[in-house]
């Protein structure tokens, strides 16, 4: 640990006298990253890093942050100066004092349950993995014009100290699929794509095999090419967990984070008020074993826990780092986090997630006269006022209660507070689904997610 | 001077890998490296928000093992050991790696100085300079409106040094400046929140004009307020720089990289020569535009930078390309390998990019030709149409369809901009909307990796709310 050794040292350094909170982090990094298209092994890559990230607090006013890929006592020093005086450097400017609320001490070492470790692999044995997703693929070849299948494994060691005597080692380990496969007919292309992810070792293969996966994917693309374009227009849909974690994390989860909804975001001042369907109740857990927002702590030192956000309907919480925290007169919630050494830490979803309801799928549906059954996601965004956009995969029509004929995929949009409001059903299974977000920085993230039901716009360009 | 002798002795362990290598088994060998400096001032919520200072250097080696088999491994742990053993590890990993038959890098070659890459006041910048500009741009935008919030913003001042050494005897270095900085905002009036707006300068030099950015974000923010909703209609769209630069763009990306182009994911897949577009759309690749964002002497890879002309006058000409994609469609390399592409996907997001990534097939700055109208006379012949300004939502990969939210979008009656729309979607093939370009706007602007006009589109379907 000769990271923490060097940093432990930078605290005795006479910059520190000169903040309020000094937050020291180290990082070593190790990625594997094996695409596999068509077939062949197109990106086999190893990245390797390590660097450090110091960040200061200075005149109850200002943050610094200084980065450097060099772990050495005197790079880490010059680090810690360098900080102090990005941080002075506005604090003349900022009129607000902002008393941080003291970060209890923690002296911890925690690590990802991992079953199988990816140690035990070779770097043939580590290629097989996304070329057996390829070979499910093949179950449907002749129709599949593209097909990509990444295998990712992330071994993080993390250190952190502050000035506050808190001392952490937490030891990460994460694995991703991903399978993405376009089917083709003519001149028309289909694509879908799946991923799994999962904070712990190849055990996560146990339940889906990168085959299995691979198989699924390439018939989903086939069908569609089969498959009627959307309608478009307002249409009550019942949401597959695929999608609700879009949904969820884009849509209600950005507003919910406190640096977002200062920026008079959608919840903005709304605390304590009715903001949803009371069928929703909403948290964020960093804890959930396994969930790719696996963090026991996050990088401010912050132990983190399950937050409730929404309950029942009624705003409760929205998620902090320690500024934000001291903003609002409440405990920081364990958010703060930072994708790797090189970057600050941000407000950051871990896992976030909707408690289960009391409806089967089938009671969801059986519901429905006219409506969409919507699956699959490609990704979106959210602005503060809560207006989103995201891609859908595929659909079905509900007509009079029954799933009738397949549709392609396209983009839903709406308000998610107005969205919200109209939840009248959610599923009472709950499934834990990888996750990623680009919001200044990247994160991988979890998202625990049952069906619902709504209303939302669809732009699809089908008719009736 | 820290930064200089991290590049120095960097190029000297690199050079020592790549000589090692040469005499391993590898067939051929490269290695891309950068040393960086980032002073980064952001704003949230109409204060400086945090200053940082972030040193980078590092190498990714491709090594090459007998029929075409590729590895890669990167680094930034800067001693000659670790160096080396990632050279070797990129080897090891090219050993059960597949062959790739058409797998090529770059021979030398003589590449042109591209000017105005490289600014020393930008190396010179003090935090104190940096937090300044940014305080100019928030007090531009909330002076000139009290209902405007500047929400988020950057000030980002890069200066460094890129490399590439190859066993074919490419070994070029180059040093450049950079300097962005960014603006975003939305207005608050009588309880009505407007999404949010954004400008920016991204360019060579540290000239920055943060008073111009924050104006132009205060003015699009107030040209928001008393949105009306829409009723559904198809007709003309006139698109926005910003939309042409983001949804517009990346389907054209799309269709002109050469490696889609050989795996038939291209929906310009065999067209060459033939018409794609309107007779309106004329585009270019332009890595030697002096002071351009992304100009560059050599691409990531090593390859003499040039101007490639792609769709002229609607008439497809010619995709991007690397040398291995060049070389399997037998075309002549455009010089496109990028390490910084910005990619959507997970992987590069989680890899990073630089020295952390392989190259990838991407423009450099492209450019649509800019016509002669501003869009008030682009929407001078319209009877009912919409001015897209920007969208949300991402195009989707190889067919081109974009379904998306019109985030900042203006009714059009009677050749005039009337209002803003509360909220729709514009949904369609963007291949489609080139075929029925009637007109560019004069409005060029400089994006990231282009440069790009307005664009009037006919028989364009739009949803309302």
């Amino acid at each position: 640990m000769e990271i923490f050794d060097s940093l432990e040292r930078c605290l005795q350094s006479k910059a520190v006298d000169q903040a309020n909170l000094v937050q020291l982090r180290g990082q070593k990094r190790a990625m594997i990253v094996c695409t596999v298209k068509n077939g062949i092994v197109e990106q086999f890559a190893h990245v390797s890093l390590s660097g450090i990230g110091i960040r200061v607090f200075v005149d109850n006013k200002s943050w610094g942050f200084s980065s450097a890929n060099r772990i050495d006592s005197d790079s880490i020093e010059l680090s810690l100066k360098n900080a102090v005086k990005l941080a002075k450097a506005s604090s003349k400017l900022k009129k607000q004092k902002i008393i941080l609320q003291p970060t209890k001490k923690s002296i911890a070492d925690v690590s990802t349950r991992v079953k199988k470790p990816l140690q035990d692999l070779s770097v043939e044995e580590i290629a097989k993995i996304p070329l057996e997703a390829y070979e499910g693929t093949k179950e449907a070849e002749s129709k599949v014009a593209d097909s990509e299948a990444t295998f990712i494994s992330i071994e993080d060691n993390k250190y952190f100290l502050n000035s506050e005597g808190s001392r952490i080692h937490q030891n990460l380990t994460r694995v991703m699929l991903f399978v993405n496969v376009l089917a083709k007919s003519n001149s028309l292309l289909c694509p879908a794509s799946e991923n799994l992810g999962y904070a712990g070792g190849l055990e996560l293969f146990d339940k889906d095999s990168p085959y299995s996966l691979g198989k699924k994917v390439a018939e989903k693309a086939v069908k569609l090419l089969d498959a009627k374009a959307p309608p478009s227009g307002k249409f009550r849909v019942v949401i597959h967990p695929t999608l609700c974690a879009t949904l969820l994390h884009e849509a209600i989860g950005h507003p919910l984070e406190a640096d977002l909804a200062m920026a008079g975001g959608g919840f903005g001042n709304q605390m304590g008020e009715k903001v949803s369907s009371e069928l929703v109740t909403i948290y964020d857990d960093g804890q959930v074993q396994g969930g790719l927002g696996y963090f026991p702590y996050d990088d401010e030192g912050v132990e983190s826990k399950r937050t409730y956000l929404i309950k029942n309907g009624v705003l409760k919480s929205f998620m902090h780092d320690k500024t934000s925290a001291a903003l609002s007169g409440v405990s920081p919630t364990g958010n703060a986090h930072a994708w790797d050494y090189s970057v600050e830490p941000l407000i950051r979803q871990t896992n976030i997630g909707i408690e289960a309801g009391d409806y089967s799928l089938e009671e969801m549906i059986e519901d429905v006269k006219e409506g969409l059954f919507l699956e699959g996601t490609f990704g979106g965004q959210a602005d503060v006022n809560a207006d989103f956009t995201f891609g859908f995969q595929s659909a079905k029509w509900i007509r009079s209660g029954e799933l009738t004929e397949e549709l392609r995929g396209a983009n839903v949009a709406g308000n998610a507070i107005e969205v919200f409001k109209t939840i009248d059903a959610v599923n009472k299974e709950v499934v834990l689904r990888p996750g990623a977000c680009g919001k200044f920085q990247f994160a991988v993230q979890g998202r625990v997610v049952p069906a619902i039901r709504c209303e939302i716009m669809v732009g699809g360009m089908g008719g009736t | 001077m820290g930064l200089e002798k991290d590049w120095i002795s960097l190029g000297n362990m690199v050079h020592k890998a790549i000589k090692m290598l040469e005499k391993s088994n590898v067939t051929l060998a490269e290695a891309f490296f950068t040393s960086t400096r980032t002073i980064e001032v952001t704003i949230r919520n109409s204060e400086i928000f945090t200053q940082n200072m972030v040193d980078d250097s590092g190498v990714g080696f491709r090594a090459v093992a007998p029929r075409n088999k590729v590895g890669f491994a990167c680094t930034n742990t800067l001693n000659e050991k670790a160096i080396l053993e990632t050279g070797e590890k990129a080897s090891d990993i090219a050993k059960v790696s597949s062959e790739t038959p058409n797998f090529a890098l770059p021979e030398a070659s003589k590449p042109l100085k591209v000017k105005g890459l490289y600014d020393p006041k930008i190396k010179e910048v003090t935090i104190e300079e940096a937090v300044d500009i940014a305080k100019r741009e928030i007090t531009a935008a909330e002076d000139f409106d009290k209902r405007v919030i500047a929400k988020d913003g950057r000030v980002v001042f890069q200066s460094g040094w890129r490399g590439v050494i190859n066993t074919l005897g490419v070994d070029f270095g180059e040093q450049e400046t950079k300097a962005v900085i960014y603006l975003g905002g939305s207005g608050k009036q009588n309880g009505e929140v407007t999404g949010s707006c954004s400008d920016f300068m991204f360019t060579r030099t540290a000239d920055l004009n943060p008073e111009k950015v924050g104006k132009n974000v205060a003015e699009m923010v107030i040209a928001l307020f008393n949105p009306k909703p829409l009723k559904s209609f198809e007709g003309t769209a006139i698109f926005g720089p910003e939309a042409v630069s983001y949804q517009i763009f990346n389907t054209l990306v799309d269709a002109l990289k050469g490696e889609n182009v050989i795996a038939r994911r291209s929906a310009w897949t065999q067209k060459t020569g033939e018409m794609v577009a309107s007779e309106n759309l004329t585009i270019t690749d332009n890595a030697i535009l002096e002071k351009g964002f992304d100009s560059r002497s050599f691409d990531d890879e090593g390859c003499s930078s040039q101007n490639t002309t792609l769709v002229k006058k609607g008439k497809l000409e010619s995709f991007l390309h690397n040398a291995a994609s060049a070389n399997a469609l037998k075309s002549s390399n455009t010089g496109n390998a990028s390490r910084f592409s910005g990619g959507l996907d997970m992987t590069s997001s989680i890899i990073g990019n630089g020295y952390r990534a392989k190259p990838e097939i991407y423009p450099s700055n492209l450019i649509i030709q800019p016509g002669n109208e501003t869009k008030e006379e682009l929407a001078k012949e319209t009877a009912k149409g919409i001015l897209i300004e920007s969208m949300a939502g991402f195009p989707q990969a190889g067919s081109g369809m974009i379904s998306a939210q019109l985030s900042r979008a203006f009714f059009i009656q009677n050749g005039e901009i009337q209002y803003p729309i509360k909220s729709g979607m514009v949904s369609g093939i963007a291949f489609d909307w080139l075929k029925t370009i009637s007109g560019t706007g004069k409005d060029s602007k400089q994006f990231m990796n282009a440069v790009v006009p307005s664009l009037r589109v006919e028989e364009v379907k739009v949803i309302g709310a």
